[in-house]
């Protein structure tokens, strides 16, 4: 639970969560619409690549203490 | 706008990590220190986010959206010129003195500097400029969703203040800074893709500069006359209006951001909180004008991104961003583009609430009605104040509904209030000679002069209710003009009863006057991590930014 205090863990989580959340959309949506698709992924990796990065941020800063 | 259930999906995640911040936060809490100063613990990154975060209000991503289509690219200046130097000046001279002096809040300082009766004046405005600027949010939140969403007005209300209502009251100021920092990244990522695709429909750059008249993509060429520019504003007015009075007015002196720099772990931290927000400050005009200047690009370009009008039959500019999130967004990314204009409403909203509840806790009620309650009594005084900002909101949000006049005088007498407010600060951090009284009248004449000039000039129509002396070429070079007049009086009275009533003894003013307070010697440090060079290399961006697009 201390864990979860740490705000960077919180937005790395929100952010994986929205990200998966629009890749899995992109994915599983009718493919005549290639277009909005393409637009849901390239947002979805973003969204979900600052998630990790925020969660890797805490962890390193843990390493280093 | 016809959301889908991953929309709704995106929203209802939001509304749950939101809520759930306060939760968790929520047994860190004991006292009032922890309720309503976060026990002065947050570190450098989440103060510097929040702080940019608590003036990233709907008025902001809505607001300088409209003004980047109406004005172009002279929209910039709110931020390079009036905000990057102010918030370099808070750091680098002004956080001392709010810091080391222990003060609660700006009102308090003003209490410590000068007198009661100054700090009184200053709470009380203060405090009824944040629960009215909380309820202008709400309104406009609901008024935004029941337009392009068609959801239910009351609903839009009820649901947004029990949301903000509910992450406060458990985390107190805590809370509200970490969902402002969640918010700061919710909205420059929910925007961002909006920025990119909108560039890459008109082809990039040279697609704006092919599509929108050239002078909007100027910031200083056409101000050597207010007919050369689309803001209708002299370079004297907006240097000294806009640039010093107004910007350090807001940015070194309203308690709402102040605040956020305030409960940095130590002194080192608060001075390079307002200087390293500073940095994402000068950027920030991609993600919220950048979007306006795009839609005039689109405009030329294409067909179908027509603004509707307004019951005047002018344009109504304020829906830019929702009409590029309809026109460029898929299902999808569309519920993250909303998600940030919710939060970018609740994080203005939660700002004011929260600023609210400290300033009434500690100057109004603390000061003149229990002055020696225990620490357990003003945390339970906070929580209360808490609700009633909430509830206030609310009828302020079904007011403004009703009267919309009525709200748009309220914003022009608060506006009076604050404009001369540096001048006062200024003078009782860097003239050991001003005395209470000298600014407690200083303030009164400087906010009269506001109201008198409003009344005896007019612009696009409005002001003008005493006589029309003179008429200014637009209402933003109006309101340039009154902020500079009224801080010239603020100065000048305040300098006059100063030099004939008696100033405090010097050694009460150890620790908030320039003069009488050791400077700190940075000389174990790393120069770049020192808050004066810091502020001096974002300054040497504006400047390189200001020569690039001139």
């Amino acid at each position: 639970m201390n864990k979860l205090y740490d705000l960077r863990i919180v937005i790395g989580i929100f952010f994986l969560i929205i990200g998966f959340l629009l890749m899995g959309y992109a994915f599983l949506s009718d493919g005549s619409l290639e277009e909005n698709n393409k637009i849901n992924l390239y947002c979805g990796l973003l969204f979900s690549s600052f998630g990790l990065l925020m969660l890797l941020l805490k962890t390193k800063r843990k390493k280093n203490n | 706008m016809k959301l889908e259930l991953i929309d709704y999906l995106i929203i209802a995640i939001y509304f749950v990590f939101v809520i759930g911040i306060g939760f968790l936060l929520k047994r860190q809490v004991k006292s009032a220190n922890d309720f309503l100063m976060s026990n002065r613990n947050i570190p450098l990154w989440i103060t510097s986010l929040a702080f940019i975060s608590a003036n990233l209000g709907a008025q902001e991503v809505l607001g300088m959206a409209a003004n980047g289509a109406k004005y172009g690219l002279y929209t910039v200046h709110f931020y390079w010129l009036g905000a990057a130097l102010a918030m370099i000046f808070l750091g680098v001279f002004m956080m001392p003195f709010y810091y080391g002096s222990k003060a609660r809040s700006v009102p308090e300082y003003l209490k410590l500097r000068f007198d009661e009766k100054t700090r009184t004046f200053n709470a009380f405005g203060f405090a009824a400029m944040t629960v009215f600027s909380s309820g202008v949010s709400l309104y406009a939140l609901a008024m935004l969703m029941e337009v392009i969403l068609g959801w239910n007005f009351d609903l839009s209300i009820w649901v947004a203040a029990l949301v903000v209502f509910v992450y406060i009251f458990m985390g107190g100021l805590t809370s509200a800074v970490y969902n402002e920092v969640l918010q700061f990244f919710l909205i420059v990522l929910g925007i961002a893709p909006l920025v990119f695709l909108g560039l890459y429909k008109v082809g990039g750059w040279e697609g704006i500069v092919a599509n929108v008249q050239d002078y909007k993509l100027h910031v200083w060429k056409g101000l050597d006359d207010p007919s050369h520019n689309p803001m209708g504003v002299d370079a004297f007015s907006m240097v000294f209006g806009l640039g010093f009075v107004l910007a350090f007015g807001y940015w070194c002196t309203d308690f709402l951001v102040v605040q956020r720099a305030m409960i940095s772990k130590n002194l080192s931290d608060a001075q390079k909180t307002p200087i390293i927000a500073a940095i994402p400050k000068i950027l920030m005009p991609m993600i919220v004008i950048l979007p306006g200047i795009i839609m005039l690009a689109l405009q030329n370009k294409f067909s179908g991104f027509e603004l509707p009008v307004t019951a005047n039959g002018d344009a109504n500019y304020n829906m830019v961003l929702p009409i590029l999130l309809q026109k460029l967004y898929p299902n999808g990314i569309l519920g993250v583009g909303i998600t940030a204009l919710i939060a970018s409403f609740m994080s203005g909203m939660a700002g004011n609430v929260t600023a609210f509840n400290t300033v009434w806790t500690f100057d109004i009620y603390q000061s003149h009605i229990k002055k020696n309650g225990s620490e357990k009594h003003y945390y339970y005084v906070g929580k209360i104040a808490t609700v009633a900002g909430i509830l206030i909101s609310i009828m302020t949000a079904y007011v403004a509904r009703g009267f919309n006049n009525i709200m748009d005088l309220l914003q022009l007498v608060f506006s009076f209030v604050n404009a001369p407010l540096f001048a006062t600060f200024f003078l009782g951090m860097f003239w050991k000679r001003t005395t209470g009284h000298g600014a407690f009248w200083g303030l009164i004449c400087g906010t009269a002069t506001a109201t008198m000039t409003h009344g005896l000039t007019v612009a696009e129509g409005k002001g003008g209710w005493i006589a029309n002396t003179h008429e200014y070429f637009s209402g933003t070079s109006q309101a340039f003009n009154i902020a500079w007049i009224s801080f010239i009086v603020c100065v000048i009275v305040t300098i006059a009863i100063s030099l004939v009533t008696k100033p405090k003894p010097e050694e009460e003013l150890v620790g908030l006057v320039y003069s009488l307070t050791p400077k700190q010697t940075d000389s174990n440090k790393i120069w770049y991590k020192n808050p004066l060079w810091m502020g001096v290399g974002v300054l040497l961006v504006t400047i390189i930014f200001n020569i690039i697009f001139f």
